[in-house]
């Protein structure tokens, strides 16, 4: 199978770096596939489970926003937050589901407050599906 | 007279030990923080040069299309976002941002401050303030910066502010730490250079200006947790040499004392032989 050059970088670090088969993940859009030798690209990530498939395997990540672009057979994805699925930790996940639930829930909070408490709570849902399917 | 002054000196020795131990705590515990906070700027800068080099590319391509993003914002006042730190104790590293930022800071200026201090600075000098609520810098994630980020070019989409600049401290080395400002929004493309190969048009998944829209905050969010996190390293790094300095000057204090009380007690000793030897000489 064809391959491209993969790049997958977050605020973390570079997580990423070298050739790739196939990438899926979720954009703003609705879920797409990049192969090799695709056209000049670009969408802006949404949130959703990525999947990347190289010779040593298949592996996926939760992925949250950020920049996808592909170009000259060359892919950089810019993610705000790229976290493979054996680094996720599922424990703090499900504490920050809970905890984002109960401030939501006592309220009282002012909008910037609560608009960061919800993305909050979205995020550790993305994390938890990710850790929990197959 | 000279029993109550070594007492006097033997009080004040043991405040500036006490003192001093603080100091030195506060010096460990910041180089600890230091060592994570270096680290993760550095891998910062890693993730911001492929952002830019993304937006680099976006924007040497041929661009068709104008989104409000950039052109100036149709508001009145511009929007100055703050990075300091929640605490003092970091020598000069909170005043010199402040003192660079009003420097050159619009009289019509609203800031948006993130970090205690901040707050507390800008709302005590009697600056306009884009939020009441306090953000404290120390627990921002990627997260919260992508949500405020948002909230920003929502308020520049609204026409709040007519341009977003952000101001925060560059981790130069560990002894210099530089405030810094750089405009956000608008965003100016240079368009393809003159000679150089055209870029043929990206294909834009959902439409160029839907792309579009949604990259810029994602951008800015990169931007902002990039400042955040060298803002945080600096700080750790001011805070350090700051506490140095004073476990030092406490040192020099102490054995200034200890001479200081060593020289009151011989006074003191000398004084009560000679008191003796008086009185047996009658």
């Amino acid at each position: 199978m064809n391959s491209f050059r993969l790049k997958i970088v977050s605020p973390d670090g570079c997580l990423f770096e070298g050739d790739a088969q196939l990438i899926t993940l979720r954009t703003t859009q609705g879920e797409v596939t990049i192969l090799a030798n695709h056209t000049e690209y670009l969408a802006a990530i949404g949130m959703g489970r990525a999947t990347v498939v190289t010779e040593a395997g298949r592996r996926t990540a939760a992925c949250i926003g950020g920049i996808l672009m592909a170009a000259d057979n060359k892919v950089d994805v810019v993610a705000t937050t790229f976290e493979w699925k054996e680094d996720i930790d599922a424990d703090r996940a499900v504490a920050a589901l809970k905890e984002a639930e109960e401030q939501l829930a006592a309220g009282g909070l002012d909008e910037t407050r609560r608009k960061i408490v919800e993305s909050k709570k979205r995020r550790a849902e993305v994390r938890l599906s990710v850790v929990r399917a197959e | 007279m000279a029993g109550v002054s070594t007492k006097a000196i033997k009080a004040r020795m043991r405040s500036m030990e006490s003192t001093r131990q603080i100091t030195k705590a506060m010096e460990l515990v910041a180089a600890s923080k230091l060592r994570g906070a270096q680290e993760r700027a550095l891998n910062n800068r890693t993730y911001f040069r492929t952002l830019f080099e993304v937006m680099d590319m976006i924007s040497r391509s041929s661009i068709d299309f104008k989104t409000p993003f950039m052109t100036a914002g149709k508001g009145a006042k511009p929007l100055y976002i703050v990075i300091a730190g929640d605490r003092g104790m970091a020598g000069g590293y909170n005043n010199n941002i402040f003192r660079f930022v009003t420097a050159s800071l619009p009289k019509d200026a609203v800031i948006f401050p993130i970090g205690k201090k901040t707050a507390e600075y800008f709302r005590r000098s009697g600056w306009e303030c884009a939020i009441d609520s306090v953000i404290p810098v120390g627990d921002l994630t990627v997260g919260s910066c992508f949500t405020l980020s948002r909230m920003i070019c929502d308020w520049y989409l609204e026409g709040r502010f007519s341009s977003v600049t952000i101001a925060y401290t560059e981790l130069v080395s560990l002894l210099t730490q530089t405030p810094r400002t750089a405009e956000l929004l608008p965003i100016v493309f240079t368009g393809p250079e003159t000679g150089e190969k055209h870029r043929s048009r990206f294909l834009y998944e959902g439409g160029d200006v839907h792309v579009f829209n949604n990259i810029v905050p994602e951008y800015m969010a990169g931007v902002l947790y990039c400042a955040v996190k060298e803002g945080f390293a600096s700080e750790q790094a001011a805070r350090r040499t700051a506490m140095d300095a004073a476990s030092k000057n406490a040192d020099e204090m102490i054995s200034k004392l200890n001479l200081d009380y060593n020289m009151a007690r011989q006074a003191a000793i000398t004084q009560e032989i000679t008191e003796i030897v008086a009185g047996s000489e009658h």
